[in-house]
């Protein structure tokens, strides 16, 4: 079976949210940075009400801000 | 190092200490001519009270000793919030598992020990170390999912 991963585009969001950062998400989200530094680096897929929180934060979809794709593929 | 990993460090420390003093005592109790039910039985109440005291001590002395190296690192009078999130729980939950599945591996050990024909107070002491080990386990499982990420 495929392996399948949960990746994200935090970072770039970040960035496009006037260079905001790991300490302010974490802060608006209610997480420690350690957490928002594991998402972005893929190491934690985030519980649904998180991924949400984050994705209201930058005013996006979620589909926006998280994807599920096949372990390897870029996008 | 977040709050969370200072905190397990700690007890990763106390548990060592525990750990160290056990068997320190069990080698001692063996010199002077083996296991003594009554030494054995108090050790055990010893050893179990002293690690509910010294995480309690420990949790409370690393919370006020890291809020005042914020303190004077900041030189602010603003109180530091430690927040735990769903990441330090499914860690903690991890960390549970593995304390659990050590310890019945420990109980396991400590009971075959006893079908082989060792008197029932190696059991007793098998027992609790095996206790102290998964918690040491436990908590560096723990350490090494923080270090990792997840």
């Amino acid at each position: 079976m495929d392996k399948y991963k949960v990746k994200n585009n935090v970072r770039k969001l970040r960035f496009n949210h006037d260079e905001m950062t790991q300490e302010q998400l974490a802060e608006k989200v209610g997480v420690t940075r350690q957490t928002i530094i594991a998402i972005e680096g893929g190491k934690y897929a985030p519980s649904l009400e998180l991924a949400f929180k984050i994705a209201l934060v930058f005013g996006v979809p979620l589909q926006e801000v998280f994807s599920y794709e096949l372990e390897g593929d870029e996008k | 190092m977040s709050y969370q990993e200072k905190n397990i460090t700690v007890s990763l420390v106390s548990h060592l200490l525990i750990g160290v003093y056990y068997l320190s005592q069990l080698f001692q109790m063996q010199q002077a001519g083996g296991l003594v039910a009554a030494k054995v039985f108090s050790l055990w109440a010893t050893v179990i009270v002293g690690t509910i005291i010294v995480n309690i001590i420990g949790n409370i002395l690393t919370h006020i000793l890291l809020s005042i190296v914020h303190a004077i690192k900041t030189r602010s009078e603003h109180v530091e919030k430690y927040v735990e999130d769903e990441r330090d729980h499914l860690i903690g939950l991890k960390g549970d598992r593995v304390s659990y599945i050590s310890f019945s591996i420990g109980v396991l050990v400590a009971m075959l020990s006893f079908a082989f024909g060792q008197p029932p107070l190696v059991m007793f002491c098998l027992l609790i170390l095996s206790s102290i080990l998964a918690e040491i386990i436990s908590d560096l499982s723990q350490l090494y999912l923080y270090r990792r990420g997840f």
